[in-house]
């Protein structure tokens, strides 16, 4: 071999020199990704010292073992070498590794790896290390000339080494600098953003998609409990098990069947956040790891939890959630809470002017059902009353002449439900009985007409009952039908009381169809002859089941008791003792249901 | 083991290469682009646009990534816009510096004229 010159040696310094400033340059240049730069570094790594074959081996800790980051030339990029902790220790306390003549502690380790040294070609290794800690290690081919290692070329590839290792602590830094912004925007942006969203499905599906995303996880969900139900039901998710789009779990059953409902259960009763890897709950979820954090109300009450699962590293590995992962998580959840509330509340505000709007509907469409007048019959005094109370009844009655000029009908009715459901209902009652009274029929036919229309126009099993009084004046007979209706009463002048359609009736109208009616009643009709001072009193179950606030209720017996005490008075008197007598009873108690009442009095 | 769907959709116009994704951009997402960016860049195509259209949502790993495509593509004097980005990506985007080394455009022809 060939002596080296003098001036060799320093055009090689120089040279040398040059590079690691290169190299210096390249790590500070801002190209901070080492997976990018490793080639470059590795280039000038094999330049200066001139080598023909190497590579850079980066060590993963999650997976215990070395793998390419960089080759020249191209080599195999799937090739791994596994190692201990005590290898590594090993290699922590070498310099540059001889690989045919390693220190005793590494000697079986390099024998067993043998077949990846010869893919590699490596003759010589450095290990990359900043302190304690492994970072991997340049492997190197044989030198270009010389073939040997000299001193001076080991101090060159120790200094390489060192930058190199720098160069990828370097990244490493830039990365978690990276990560740790975009987590901090992310908070923040989420911030912004979730003040603006008010539709709960829309909040719900960013929620989780920010949680997912913030957390480098793979999957996520949010699961809300139904403060009515008393359940914790799945809102919405991303990429868990699908199955789980029906989950609902009773909180306060102590039935444990799975270990994953013990642990929503535990973290929604307890408050407490949860890192699991028990299999059965990872299985049930899809993923392999999952971070469950609770989203507490305003008044410590707990809305739910928020779930992530599989955090991400990179190269596809799965990594295990860190308690300062459950940190941000908590913060997370605490804002999506508030998110929540403030969607819900902005809901509910919705709906209550919506139902506020509805309800002035109904109340004007109820106000225009009830007659404003009474009518002029002769040898008869008549006279209503309607207090709305609360929620729009459906309260109705009504007198409606016949077309013979001769005969009067009153009725009484109340639509089962509130609002304009209810209003509309007996809108379509009251259309139905004046046509049916115009045109003559028999009580009968009436009824069933009346129970068809209320069926075939109502929805959701809704009904009415029915209280419909055919006045003879000539002859002071009054026929009486019932369906269903609070049973009129009856103060005769003597006194004595009686309760009509208690024997006679059937069902409230629209509650089955026409072919089922003669099969669960008969509607026969029941006369009775009136005489002067007699009083017929019609109302609804809102007098009889007014209550007071010890939750009794106004009753029958009561009702009769004061009627029995006004029925010598007019109408006008009877009608305001009575109302007075119920408001008397409902003290400050608080009634929901309309007042209406209708009483007719022979003279 | 979660069901991550991530596609990448190729097309080649007279001068560029047209990357169009459709998924979550994380690690495998990621990973899955970057290398069809290698393939891309290592057969001489160094004007690239990713189109973003489809993907929704983007993790850390998934602007690392990205970062690393970029840094590629400096490396060959390449060039990369972006385009059809979502609000919250595009403010990432911004937020991250990533808007500082690529162009973000608001559709893929706005995006391949201004290469």
């Amino acid at each position: 071999m060939r002596p080296v010159s003098a001036e060799e040696t320093i055009e090689r310094l120089i040279f040398s020199l040059s590079e690691l400033e290169q190299l210096g340059e390249t790590i500070i240049s801002g190209h901070g990704n080492f997976n990018v730069s490793s080639r470059t570094y590795l280039r000038m790594i094999l330049g200066t010292l001139r080598v023909t074959n190497g590579a850079i081996l980066r060590y993963h800790p999650t997976e215990n073992h070395l793998s390419i980051e960089a080759s020249i030339p191209e080599g195999d990029k799937s090739l791994v070498i596994p190692v201990t902790p005590d290898e590594i220790t090993a290699m922590l306390e070498s310099s540059i590794l001889d690989l045919s003549n390693p220190p005793p502690t590494l000697q079986s380790f390099l024998n067993q790896i043998c077949p990846q040294l010869k893919a590699l070609g490596a003759n010589l290794w450095a290990p990359l290390k900043i302190r304690d800690e492994f970072l991997g290690v340049i492997s190197l081919g044989r030198l270009f000339t010389t073939g040997d290692i000299q001193a001076w070329d080991r101090e060159l590839l120790n200094v390489l080494a060192n930058q190199t290792s720098i160069a990828i602590v370097y990244s490493r830094m830039l990365e978690n600098t990276r990560v740790e912004k975009f987590r901090f925007f992310t908070l923040s942006d989420m911030a912004t953003q979730f003040s603006r969203l008010l539709d709960t499905d829309s909040l719900e599906e960013e929620l989780v998609n920010h949680a997912v995303s913030l957390l480098d996880a793979s999957a996520g969900g949010l699961i809300l409990m139904d403060e009515l139900t008393r359940r914790l039901e799945m809102k919405t998710h991303f990429q868990l098990n699908p199955e789980l789009e029906t989950l609902s779990i009773p909180i306060d059953s102590n039935c444990t069947q799975h270990p994953a409902i013990s642990m929503l259960r535990k973290v929604t009763t307890q408050g407490t956040t949860q890192i699991c890897t028990d299999d059965k709950t990872v299985a049930l979820f899809g993923v392999k790891n999952l971070l469950v954090v609770p989203m507490h109300g305003r008044t410590e009450s707990v809305l739910g939890v928020l779930v992530v699962g599989d955090k991400e590293g990179r190269g596809g590995v799965t990594l295990e959630f860190t308690e300062e992962n459950c940190v941000l998580l908590e913060a997370f959840a605490s804002q999506a809470s508030v998110a929540i509330e403030n969607a819900r509340l902005y809901q509910e505000a919705l709906e209550a002017r919506e139902l506020r709007g509805e309800m002035e509907e109904a109340a004007k469409i109820q106000e225009g059902l009830i007659p404003d007048t009474e009518p002029d019959i002769p040898g008869y005094d008549v006279r209503g009353y309607y207090e709305p109370r609360g929620a729009v009844g459906g309260d109705y009655f009504d007198y409606i002449q016949e077309p013979n000029g001769s005969s009067w009908v009153l009725v009484i009715a109340d639509a089962s439900g509130k609002g304009m459901q209810a209003a509309l209902m007996m809108a379509t009652l009251r259309a139905g009985l004046y046509s049916e009274v115009m045109r003559e029929q028999d009580l009968q036919s009436m009824v069933v007409a009346l129970n068809s229309l209320l069926y075939e126009s109502s929805t959701d099993g809704k009904y009415a009952t029915f209280f419909y009084a055919r006045l003879q004046p000539e002859t002071d007979w009054l026929t009486c039908l019932h369906a269903g209706h609070n049973y009129p009463l009856v103060v005769r002048s003597d006194g004595s009381c009686e309760w009509l359609g208690m024997k006679t009736g059937g069902v409230p109208l629209g509650m089955f169809p026409g072919d089922m009616l003669s099969q669960i009643g008969e509607y026969e009709p029941e006369p009775i002859q009136l005489h002067s001072g007699d009083v017929v009193l019609f109302y609804t179950d809102g007098v009889t089941e007014t209550e007071n606030p010890d939750n009794d209720q106004y009753g029958e017996e009561r009702l009769e008791n004061i009627a029995k005490r006004l029925h010598r008075t007019d109408t006008n008197e009877i009608l305001a003792g009575i109302r007075d007598d119920v408001l008397e009873f409902q003290g400050t108690a608080q009634q929901f249901d309309d007042l209406a009442l209708m009483v007719l009095k022979k003279k | 083991m979660a069901n991550n769907k991530f596609d990448v959709e190729i097309r080649h116009t007279s001068d560029c290469a047209i990357m169009k994704t459709d998924g979550y951009l994380n690690s495998p997402g990621g990973e899955s682009l970057a290398e069809a960016a290698r393939e891309l860049i290592d057969k001489g195509n160094i004007k690239l646009v990713i189109n973003l259209e489809q993907t929704r949502l983007i993790n850390s790993i998934g602007i690392s990534i990205l970062i690393e495509i970029i840094e590629l593509l400096e490396e060959r004097d390449g060039m990369l816009n972006f385009c059809s980005l979502t609000p919250v990506i595009e403010r990432t985007f911004r937020m991250m510096g990533i808007a500082q080394h690529a162009g973000i455009f608001p559709d893929e022809a706005s995006a391949i004229n201004n290469l």
